[in-house]
């Protein structure tokens, strides 16, 4: 066993080589094969991925074998140039379980995929200092190298990142499903869906969390990240992500006088000129510190364990919660603190009248984000009345982000204001432009992968999906030749590969984008594609299904299209030609000599990616996925799927 | 035309002198009038600083082109010439006293500039001076005068000043002495002995709090005017808070004086604030008095600033282009590890502390049966991200826990890792705490993290002798605290509740914690509220009115609620009935109000008002010159007229 043990790890520090590598991979395999040869290969070494994230249950023996060739293969091309590449990768944790994800409720290979793509795109771009200057070949070829090295970190590091597929509900019953990259702001991926959902993009949206077991709802902040929270969700979650217009996330920057001027009556509320308000404000937000609204109530306080609710006289103030004892007064020093902002979050809660016989329905609780479930360390709240409880939940929100929320609603409206421009700007533009948005590359990779997981996983998309091939399905992915792989797979020092063959390759298999019914994208694209015919599964897909090239990339073409995507490309110096910009990119590149892959196995092996990844049957919760399980599991599932196959033979 | 004999004492000739007499017609201007009371005197000095003073009248004739008949001088006047500037002793925010030259014959609010000039305060308007309170003085501690700084040497404040090019007005340069001076005024404070702060004189509920607003000196009068002698002691302090543009670089002593005075409202308890709020307060007084021990005075200069951006810049620039080794340096995290006990409170067992060997990896804790085990499966993997720490430390029983309240799905989860001694203790701790805000072993603020929680063990260790201040290590936490909390905690459990509030304040620079500091202070809700009793026409008991930047409020005395607040922008216009000392404001929506005032003048209400409008019609622009007459026009009252 321990032999086994053994071995399995020392096949997952090459696996996690191989993901970087891919890219280079990919260019590298065309120039010494023939054509039709490094397509197929690309896409075992992508099955692999996909299909282990996706469930290694599911694999056939033949795609086991091709998976432990390529491993062999690569571990012996790579193993000498990589001495230091491969501390690093042993060292970084997250790196190395990307493959492995927990096969049950995911759809699909959420991390691996995008990181590789975003990889391999980013190792497309390396290439181009070859062709373009040739002076000094020595210092040159240095200059390439330590590039190179420099390349090969980053996107160690790029790996890293964490990537979730987050299915998100919109208010009219139907949901989007999009890739986000932890580096994403709430912000941006609201961006996102504005462009996805053609809603106007007033400040009322907001993406919002919602908890069945808690039956609570928190809206999050346009800064925060949206990664961490979800991530912090159980595997069984019942959770979910909703995107829904919310009045009062901003109304205290509309109406300030409601929150900050709570005591007045209601008359001279509403008859404030909007000149008071900005005073207000500017009072309250513009200062050196930030003002909190000077709340005090009466609410009802869950006690701790008991299902009693007491009545407490409750203030609030920058520093936290308090109320004030019993017998005591409600001076500064008599007050206790109930909690501070820290390390909680304000949540919204619905009929806790019946779920924990509160008085009123009007209920919000503070906790940790990471509890999920009934627990003493949740603050339950009670107030008398539904303003109350706006009231106090803006407050604490105010406490807690403080000058943060000002920024973010200037954002929204700035960005509420340039939506018409901006829509414009985008329809013509098309693909590339890029949405502004300070992880460019990540973004890319993201912009790509939602839209196919959606197509694969939306229940009602299903029908839309072209049923494979079914000799595809038969037909198991030709299992990589061993001889073949290519040359140098080590990312660090690749041979110099032309870039173009590779991109050729990958643009072979893609489809051609026009198909796509997406209206923001642009129709160009078609004539600029100038890459070969399509592969002849092409004509079989339905006209809104974007086959992926090699499953790996799958992901990644549905989703770019909707919006314009910001494309991988643009951040990228060179044009690499990215999965989804053919348009520009694609069609770029010299000529792409080889044509289209034709054989059977490269068709074959291409849908059967992306069969593969239908099976694993949506999810119905819209549990963002997490990418990077621990690496224990993947282990297991090796393991497991070893024994099944040795036992088989 | 009359003329008659003058009788004009001179100051330089001694005070038991008998007054000169000068010959003198109605139609003699006053620069006449001067110049035969100097020619008499025939004391050879410079006397361009000399002025008559009326006594009878108490008012300065400043005025040198004016008759006498238009003075309304007559025979029986008495005047006397003296020097419009005097010593004056001044209690500065920090609690120093300074000796300074001052100008007793223009207004005090042209006085309060000449003297933030001296100090090299902006924004004088916004400070004023008051008289100090007339302590109980206990006989046996009465001569214990505090030392007093002498900068009567300074130029007078109507000259230019020069200023260095690290913003300290030259004349401080002159020698080490006056240099030591500005030291005082631009660096915070040591801690006060415990006894001091609860020896001071401490206000215990509004009514008091209302008496010290009725000590300010009237701004459009002269000190000479209100009675103010040379050599008095006044108190400098900042009486409107409403901190016009704040910059650390060029407000040095502002912000020091400003913490000061902050620091002192909270130990004095002018201010209210909860425990938790006090001992975020204690953690930053201490961690701004660590800092200033090292960071002192650098801050000031614009050219060193520059040199640290530039260098900043570099540093980044230098990053961003590390070499590939570099980024796999950084990539390589490093671990802790080590043999530790874990309890577990959760579990019902008494087991009590079991010993495991641990390793700490990027936010991580793993532990394992013993080192021979830790590549195998760990035991257990806890990470911190977001957890909760707190220390369970008692040097004296050597004893160091690390408190961690880790989150999950189901709650918190109690864990107390144990630790051998104080460097291992603070190396888990540093990394505990890091990782609770994500920040791996490998963040750059590791080492000094491990640093400021050694230094504070080292605030346990050495036993607080009472009287000692602020030391290089050791500080009472006594200092830190109002003597509300001094009496409710031991200096040891105060040390782990500072504890607690300083690890999030550890790692900021000087000017950071000041200004964050400033910002916890003033978000209190109490902030900013000058109190004066007074009484509401038609009531017939005493209310109190509070009067901040924005707003007035009107406080039930019995109740302590407030019961009404009137903000400025809603207020059409205020006016003040000298004869009957009433206050008659009237605000939009015709809601009139009128009380007359009963701890202060109505002079000083009236000041207050107009000032916090005065203080709001600045702009941004920044523009530094002072619009005088605006501010006489607001505050000053039929005088102004």
């Amino acid at each position: 066993m321990d032999d086994i043990d053994a071995m399995f790890s020392d096949m997952l520090q090459e696996m996690d080589l191989l993901t970087q590598s891919l890219g280079e991979e990919a260019e590298s395999a065309p120039l010494p094969k023939p054509a039709s040869i490094p397509a197929p290969q690309e896409m075992n070494f992508s099955i692999g991925f996909t299909d282990l994230n996706a469930s290694l249950h599911e694999m056939e023996d033949n795609d086991l074998d091709a998976l432990m060739a390529d491993l062999v293969a690569d571990i012996s091309a790579t193993e000498e140039k990589f001495a230091t590449d491969r501390d690093t990768s042993k060292g970084s944790a997250p790196f190395a379980p990307i493959p492995i994800q927990p096969q049950s409720n995911f759809g699909l290979p959420a991390s691996t995929d995008t990181s590789k793509p975003a990889t391999s795109s980013n190792s497309i771009a390396a290439p181009p200092p070859l062709p373009a200057s040739k002076p000094s070949k020595e210092e040159q070829e240095e200059q390439i190298k330590a590039d190179k090295i420099k390349l090969a970190l980053e996107k160690l590091k790029e790996a890293k990142v964490k990537k979730l597929v987050v299915k998100v509900e919109i208010m009219d019953g139907s949901s989007k499903t999009l890739m986000v990259d932890e580096r994403q702001t709430v912000r941006e991926v609201m961006d996102n869906l504005f462009e996805k959902t053609h809603c106007d993009c007033n400040v009322d949206w907001c993406v919002c969390e919602t908890n069945p077991d808690l039956q609570t709802e928190r809206g999050f902040e346009d800064h925060e990240n949206l990664v961490e929270p979800l991530s912090t969700w159980t595997r069984d979650t019942e959770n979910k992500v909703v995107f829904l217009e919310k009045k009062d996330k901003y109304e205290v920057f509309r109406n300030p006088q409601l929150f900050y001027l709570w005591k007045k009556d209601k008359k001279s509320q509403m008859d404030m000129k909007e000149k008071d308000k900005e005073q207000l404000l500017e009072e309250n937000f513009c200062g050196a510190s930030i003002i909190v609204p000077d709340l005090e109530a009466i609410l009802y306080m869950k006690e701790d364990g008991k299902k009693s609710w007491k009545q407490r006289y409750f203030l609030l103030r920058a520093s936290g919660l308090y109320y004030s004892p019993k017998g005591k007064t409600k001076a500064s020093r008599d007050l206790v603190c109930l909690v501070q902002f820290d390390n909680v979050n304000v949540y919204y809660c619905k009929e806790y009248r019946n779920k924990y016989k509160a008085p009123t329905d009007h209920c919000f609780i503070l906790k940790h984000p990471q509890i999920q479930k009934e627990s003493q360390y949740i603050k339950y709240l009670c107030c008398d009345d539904e303003v109350t409880m706006t009231l106090w939940v803006t407050g604490i929100r105010i406490a807690k982000y403080g000058k943060q929320l000002y920024e973010n609603y200037k954002a929204a409206v700035r960005k509420a204001a340039g939506t018409a421009t901006w829509a414009n700007r985008t329809i013509q533009a098309s693909s590339s432009a890029s949405t502004p948005s300070p992880t460019p590359k990540a973004k890319a990779a993201n912009g790509h992968a939602p839209q196919l997981p959606k197509d694969t996983k939306g229940p009602g998309n299903q029908t839309s999906f072209p049923p494979p091939p079914p000799s595809m399905e038969t037909l198991p992915p030709p299992p990589p030749d061993p001889m073949l792989p290519p040359p140098p797979p080590d990312p660090m020092l690749p041979p110099p590969p032309p870039a173009p063959p590779a991109s050729t390759a990958k643009v072979n298999k893609f489809p051609p984008p026009p198909r796509f019914p997406q209206s923001s994208f642009p129709p160009p694209p078609m004539d600029d594609l100038p890459p070969p015919p399509p592969p002849p599964e092409e004509a079989e897909l339905p006209p809104d299904f974007l086959p992926p090239p090699p499953p790996s990339f799958a992901p990644y073409g549905g989703d770019s299209l909707p919006p314009p995507p910001p494309d991988p490309i643009t951040s990228l110096p060179p044009p690499p030609p990215g999965p989804q910009n053919f348009a520009s990119a694609g069609g770029a590149p010299p000529p792409p000599p080889p044509p289209p892959p034709p054989p059977a196995p490269a068709p074959a092996a291409h849908p059967s990616g992306s069969v593969r990844k239908m099976p694993p049957a949506p999810p119905k919760r819209t549990t963002p996925q997490q990418t990077a399980p621990p690496g224990g599991e993947l282990m297991s599932e090796l393991m497991t799927a070893m024994l099944k196959k040795r036992s088989q033979q | 035309m009359a003329a008659w004999d003058l009788s004009v004492s001179v100051e330089e000739l001694g005070s038991e002198a008998p007054p000169l007499k000068v010959s003198v017609t109605s139609d003699l201007h006053i620069g006449g009038v001067i110049l035969k009371v100097v020619e008499k005197s025939q004391i050879k000095r410079d006397w361009s600083d000399h002025a008559l003073w009326w006594e009878q009248k108490q008012q300065w004739l400043l005025k040198p082109s004016w008759t006498l008949d238009k003075c309304g001088i007559h025979a029986d006047a008495r005047l006397c010439l003296t020097p419009q500037h005097k010593p004056l002793r001044l209690l500065m925010p920090n609690a120093i006293s300074v000796r300074l030259r001052v100008c007793f014959s223009s207004p005090v609010f042209r006085t309060v500039m000449g003297i933030c000039k001296l100090l090299n305060i902006r924004h004088p308007e916004e400070l004023s001076l008051l008289w100090p309170v007339e302590g109980k003085k206990k006989k046996k501690d009465k001569d214990v005068e505090a030392e007093v700084y002498d900068i009567t040497c300074s130029p007078l404040p109507s000259s230019t000043i020069l200023k260095l090019a690290n913003g300290m007005p030259a004349f401080y340069a002159e020698s080490p002495e006056t240099e030591a001076v500005y030291k005082m005024l631009a660096v915070s404070q040591p801690a006060p002995a415990p006894e001091t702060i609860a020896k001071m004189y401490r206000t215990t509920n509004v009514m008091e709090k209302a008496q010290i607003n009725s000590r300010w000196l009237d701004s459009s009068r002269s000190l000479l005017q209100q009675g103010v002698k040379e050599n008095d002691k006044l108190q400098l302090r900042f009486k409107y808070y409403s901190f016009h543009d704040v910059t650390p670089q060029t407000d040095v002593v502002r912000l020091t004086q400003l913490y000061e005075q902050a620091r002192w409202a909270i130990l004095l308890e002018e201010i209210e604030c909860t425990e938790e709020e006090m001992m975020v307060f204690a953690a930053l007084q201490y961690h701004i008095g660590k800092v200033s021990l090292t960071e002192q005075f650098v801050a000031s200069s614009p050219a060193m600033d520059d040199l640290d951006s530039a260098l900043q810049c570099l540093e980044v620039k230098m990053e961003g282009e590390s070499s590939a080794d570099d980024m796999l340096e950084t990539m390589t995290a490093p671990e802790l590890h080590d043999y530790l006990k874990i309890f577990r409170p959760k579990r019902l067992t008494l087991k009590g502390y079991k010993q495991y060997w641990f390793t700490f990896k990027d936010t991580t804790i793993s532990y394992y049966k013993s080192k021979e085990e830790s590549c195998k499966e760990p035991i257990q993997q806890m990470n911190l991200k977001g957890c909760e720490v707190a220390p369970d430390v008692s040097v004296a029983g050597q004893k160091f826990c690390i408190r961690l309240l880790i989150p999950g799905a189901e709650g918190m989860n109690e864990v107390y890792l144990r630790c051998e001694h104080e460097q291992q203790y603070s190396r888990w701790m540093a990394a505990c705490r890091l990782a609770s805000k994500g920040k791996t072993l490998a963040d750059s603020s590791f080492s000094s993290e491990v640093q400021s929680i050694q230094s504070f063990l080292a605030m346990q260790k050495t036993t607080p002798s009472n009287n000692t201040a602020q030391t290089d290590e050791s500080i009472n936490t006594h200092s830190l605290v109002s003597p509300r909390y001094q009496k409710k905690y031991k200096p040891k459990q105060l040390t782990v509740r500072i504890l607690e509030a300083y690890q999030n304040v550890a790692q900021i620079s000087l000017t950071d914690a000041i200004q964050k500091f400033l910002q916890i202070w003033q978000a209190l809700p109490d902030f900013g509220l000058a109190y004066i009793v007074v009484r509401f026409k038609g009531c017939r008991k005493d209310e109190v009115l509070g009067i901040a930047n924005n707003r007035l409020i009107r406080i039930d005395l019995s109740v302590g609620d407030v019961v009404k607040t009137w903000r400025y922008n809603t207020m059409r216009q205020w006016n003040v009935n000298w004869d009957i000392k009433q206050v008659a404001i009237e605000f939009d929506g015709n809601v009139n109000i009128a009380f007359s005032c009963v701890t202060a003048d109505c002079k000083i209400v009236h000041e207050y008002i107009g000032g916090y409008i005065f203080m709001s019609t600045r702009g941004r622009e920044q523009s530094d010159t002072l619009n005088e007459e605006l501010f006489h026009k607001l505050t000053g009252g039929h005088e102004a007229l």
